[in-house]
């Protein structure tokens, strides 16, 4: 549609978007673009600046710099123009308590300037949409969380915008609900572009097709979901729980070629400890047991884990990566303090080494 | 914009609250009203509306607050702000809507206090002329005192500091004619020159004594317009700050 137009391609279009608050940068230099249709799935833990973003998108925040362009317009130029083709459901609905639904959803068409023969149509649309229709007649303020959120819903509909912006949508809803707006969105993705705001991962994965993730107000990462987590299977992860001796099986373990990392160690029973080793690849797993079971170690269990979406977004969202290693090996260090002192006892010439 | 200002009038009207204010109003008009035929002595033998809108006005001057408290303040506090935010309206449409939202009631207000005359003509005779200049300036000198509510309630995301702060402005406005005539500030003629030219008060007598002047009128739409526009800017300011 976008193209029948003459204009770009993409529905919206994010260049270099910074927000400082103060001196504190709350969005630092975010640009991605949205193609028509799409279904951007907006990932970041609590406080990453996924809100803050959406609200410079729908124009409730101005920018400190960069610039956005919806359908060709930019925010703040035309603001009213990008104004008329988003839906925004903000994080807290914005509803008012004293209203009744119906009236609410007539007060918000009129707002958005929807003409007034369509308005009527547009409200019956966005309540049954939302399965609102019993409860039109009754006040906003006397609703539960979840049909106060479906309320919100509606209200973001109405004018069918080409774009809606929906943060959060799930929050504060029950499993039912959260599966009906889910698959509200898949639905409403025919002919929508939807950005939609979460922190939980199974609904990136239920219905986006592409993620932007964000962390400390940067994006780490702009890519599909199958890319993604392509990405995280690189490095299979072993689970194993193993008798014996804590510095000796870590000992063996890091000394089995393949081995990239051991990740945790973790007293199970007297004796018996599970061991969270990072290998190369999944043959590994072979030359590992034999090394142990040499050893008159005795594997108890061993089970391989792919890498997660869930691992992916937790290495995106660290504060920062190199501090994570560094927090890694802090915690690695403490925890094979034992392993350590083993190694240098057996190789003194290491504490000389360190000297020089 | 105007479905803005439907909800607004709606949501008093809707509630007890445009009834209670008006009711409210009402008694306090009939208190100067009576104040006014209580005060005829051998001195005064006329019995005149204008000074019942000047005493009038030194009550209701402190309802205003109440009425334009709600008007930001309550948006902000409800998260409701974005919604008017991310609307295709700007935000000079949204203020206009809210003040002429206030307005209404405040004339419906005026309407109620009709009742008096009406009383007054079954029983004597009453002056029209100077009984609608009467009203034109009492609406006028309302309209800036909501436009100055109006503002405070932008300025703040409480609905009862909105108020609290509302009276304090409105103390000041009623207050800066007795302020001017201090010996204080008479003995600095420069500063008691400007505190008359924004002496709203005395723009009101003109108006209460039944002289209609377009300088008059001028002032009370340009200082209206002036602070709606302080309005504007300070709801601008409040969206660059937002968190």
């Amino acid at each position: 549609m976008a193209a029948e137009r003459g204009c770009t391609v993409f529905m919206v279009e994010i260049k270099n978007l910074t927000k400082f608050y103060g001196a504190h940068p709350a969005v630092q230099d975010i640009s991605f673009t949205v193609g028509d249709h799409e279904v951007l799935g907006f990932l970041g833990p609590n406080g990453a600046g996924k809100s803050t973003t959406m609200n410079m998108i729908t124009g409730c925040l101005p920018s400190t710099a960069g610039t956005v362009l919806v359908d060709g317009y930019d925010i703040a130029k035309d603001p009213i123009e990008v104004k008329r083709r988003i839906g925004y459901l903000p994080e807290l609905p914005p509803v008012y308590g004293d209203m009744r639904v119906r009236s609410y959803l007539e007060f918000v068409a009129g707002l958005k300037g929807i003409p007034r023969k369509q308005r009527k149509s547009e409200v019956d649309n966005a309540l049954e949409r939302l399965h609102l229709v019993d409860v039109q007649k009754r006040l906003v303020g006397n609703l539960s969380k979840g049909y106060r959120q479906r309320v919100g819903f509606a209200q973001a509909l109405l004018g069918s915008p080409k774009f809606l912006i929906l943060d959060e949508p799930t929050v504060g809803l029950d499993p039912t609900q959260v599966m009906e707006v889910r698959n509200l969105i898949k639905d409403l993705a025919k002919e929508h572009t939807i950005i939609f705001s979460t922190h939980i991962l199974a609904e990136v994965s239920a219905v986006c097709e592409r993620v932007v993730i964000i962390n400390k107000g940067q994006i780490r990462a702009v890519d599909t979901i199958e890319n993604l987590a392509a990405a995280a299977e690189g490095d299979p992860t072993l689970h194993m729980k193993v008798e014996g001796d804590v510095e000796k099986v870590s000992a063996i373990i890091k000394g089995v070629e393949g081995v990239r990392a051991l990740r945790e160690v973790e007293y199970i029973s007297a004796g018996v400890n599970s061991y969270e080793v990072v290998v190369a690849d999944e043959t590994v797993r072979k030359t590992l047991m034999a090394t142990l079971i040499e050893a008159d170690c005795m594997v108890l269990e061993i089970s391989a884990e792919k890498a997660s979406l869930e691992q992916v977004f937790v290495k995106l969202t660290t504060p920062d990566r190199k501090k994570t290693r560094a927090e890694e090996f802090e915690e690695l260090a403490q925890k094979l303090e034992a392993d350590r002192l083993a190694e240098e006892a057996e190789n003194p010439y290491n504490d000389e080494e360190g000297d020089a | 914009m105007f479905a803005l200002y439907k909800k607004e009038v709606q949501s008093y009207f809707y509630s007890p609250f445009a009834y209670v204010i008006c009711a409210l109003f009402m008694l306090v008009f009939s208190l100067s009203f009576i104040n006014g035929i209580g005060n005829m002595n051998s001195n005064v033998f006329k019995f005149s509306f204008s000074n019942v809108f000047y005493n009038n006005f030194f009550y209701f001057i402190f309802m205003i607050p109440m009425l334009t408290m709600r008007t930001f303040a309550e948006e902000r506090k409800n998260s409701t702000e974005t919604l008017l935010l991310s609307a295709p309206i700007s935000i000079v449409k949204i203020v206009l809507a809210k003040f002429s939202a206030v307005s209404t009631v405040f004339l419906c207000m005026m309407l109620c206090s009709l009742f008096f005359p009406l009383v007054a003509a079954l029983n004597g005779t009453v002056i029209v002329s100077s009984l609608i200049c009467g009203y034109i300036g009492f609406f006028l000198w309302g309209l800036f005192c909501i436009a100055v509510g109006v503002m405070i309630s932008a300025t703040t995301d409480n609905p009862i500091l909105a108020a609290v702060l509302g009276e304090a402005a409105m103390l000041l406005i009623i207050f800066l004619d007795n302020f001017t005539d201090s010996a204080l500030v008479q003995s600095i003629p420069a500063v008691a020159k400007v505190f008359q030219w924004f002496s709203t008060e005395a723009r009101f007598v003109n108006f209460s004594q039944g002289l209609f002047g377009v300088g008059d009128l001028v002032f009370f739409l340009s200082l209206t317009l002036v602070v709606l526009a302080w309005t504007v800017i300070i709801i601008e300011k409040r969206r660059w700050s937002r968190g």
